[in-house]
């Protein structure tokens, strides 16, 4: 089970299913199943380095080197997970996404700005986001084309077209 | 994948009740199989190869094998108790290793984090110690002196109780659960999870019921079921690794896990490893 499906609550994180909570630094705090245990430190999870810039969180993998590049003038709509690799999803898109993402020209002709993470197990999460002036109208249309390529994405990967 | 011991095993392939001649096609351990009444109305299992299969109807369901079982389908006398409301409830399709849905059912810790304010709640948190063994004449995993406190243990639960649990597994993809019987003290209500593997990672949950309740309608008593195996649901389509681990791994059990780990060792020592992980990663 994923940390990330878990809730913070206070400074700590806690997992969904049993509700062990976690500090800062990694180390258990609690079990809650023996609520009269101190967690010993070998009970801990990795870290990672996070950053909050322009409306996203920026996770770094290693130790990184520079800050998470601006995204100016776009604001966050939503994210979903294409089961499919991020090959197949830039192959849908007819882009390769580049250091501040993958720009999309929808075909309503509005420009969507995509971030690629890739999931490890052949899953792609895609954060969508739009130019900040967008109306409610072009958000619903674009939130309805990005779900359109993710499964136009994953029939490439069915057909075995994309890599 | 064939040389495993749970192809000899009884698996549920569907319910009596919802049969037809026209047939269930379904599948069983990545073979497809139909399920269908014949002309006697008997319940009769074909396998995608034109093979007839074994059959058994018990506990509202039919089992089959595509292996040849050695031995009945384990009991469950209070099955045939007087009184008791029999409840089918039917199918809950999980992308999971059948494995990992049994066990699922035989942990409790979860219950404050995953079924908020149904069978637990913060702060009644604690596992209190239980008993665990394999009991060697009927060769089934057995926990007893469970006790959890429950915000509503049953559909017939008016307010909070500590409740106590008894869990048998009887074969490698199915549970029995002795719950304590809120109308009837001193009678346990029997709550079933019977598993049907559909593949390693795919399975159909068939939960079924022996309860003293004569009140509450039918269709409560299922919704009641349905609302916790859906949420048990979130729960094991995320879980990594898919497949089950049976060798020790990254994982840290602790006390409230013994029923898992006691299962665990189990499956191993029978071989019973669809839908288990053999290699720790």
């Amino acid at each position: 089970m994923r940390l990330s499906h878990g809730f913070v609550r206070g400074e700590a994180l806690s997992c969904i299913y049993h509700g062990w909570s976690y500090a800062r630094s990694g180390n258990c705090l609690r079990i809650p199943a023996h609520p009269g245990l101190t967690p010993p430190e070998t009970i801990r999870v990795g870290t990672h380095a996070v950053e909050e810039s322009d409306g996203v969180i920026w996770v770094a993998v290693g130790v990184p080197t520079a800050q998470p590049p601006r995204l100016e003038g776009v604001v966050p709509l939503r994210s979903l997970t294409a089961h499919t690799g991020v090959a197949a999803v830039e192959a849908a898109a007819g882009a390769k996404a580049g250091a501040v993402g993958l720009v999309w020209q929808a075909q309503d002709a509005q420009q969507i700005r995509l971030l690629l993470a890739p999931q490890g197990d052949e899953q792609t999460l895609i954060h969508v986001l739009l130019d900040h002036n967008s109306s409610l109208s072009q958000r619903i249309g674009a939130s309805r084309a990005v779900e359109r390529l993710r499964r136009a994405a994953e029939d490439l990967q069915t057909k075995g077209i994309a890599p | 994948m064939m040389q495993d011991a749970m192809i000899d095993e009884w698996y549920p392939v569907g319910l009596f009740s919802q049969l037809d001649v026209k047939g269930r096609k379904t599948a069983l351990m990545g073979e497809p199989i139909e399920v269908a009444l014949d002309a006697e109305r008997r319940a009769r299992v074909t396998c995608g190869d034109g093979r007839t299969l074994p059959v058994c109807v018990r506990y509202g369901h039919v089992w089959s094998s595509l292996g040849k079982p050695q031995k009945d389908l384990f009991a469950i006398p209070e099955a045939d108790q007087p009184g008791r409301r029999l409840v089918d409830v039917g199918a809950i399709r999980v992308r999971c290793s059948p494995l990992r849905a049994v066990e699922n059912f035989l942990d409790i810790a979860h219950f404050p984090f995953v079924h908020t304010d149904i069978l637990g709640a913060e702060p009644h948190t604690e596992v209190q110690d239980y008993k665990v063994e394999i009991r060697q004449k009927e060769d089934e995993v057995w926990a007893t002196q469970v006790k959890f406190y429950q915000p509503k243990a049953a559909k017939s639960a008016s307010g909070g109780i500590t409740t106590e649990y008894m869990y048998r597994v009887p074969a490698p993809t199915c549970s029995v659960l002795y719950k304590t019987c809120p109308p009837r003290p001193g009678e346990w209500d029997v709550i079933t999870l019977f598993v049907q593997p559909l593949a390693e990672d795919l399975c159909d949950v068939w939960p079924w019921m022996a309860l003293f309740d004569d009140v509450t309608p039918m269709t409560d008593l299922i919704h009641f079921q349905q609302t916790i195996f859906l949420q048990d649901r979130s729960i094991l389509e995320n879980q990594i690794p898919r497949l089950l681990p049976l060798d020790p791994g990254m994982e840290i059990p602790t006390r409230a896990d013994l029923t898992s780990v006691a299962y665990r060792r189990w499956l191993k020592r029978h071989n019973y490893t669809y839908g288990a992980q053999l290699v720790a990663q």
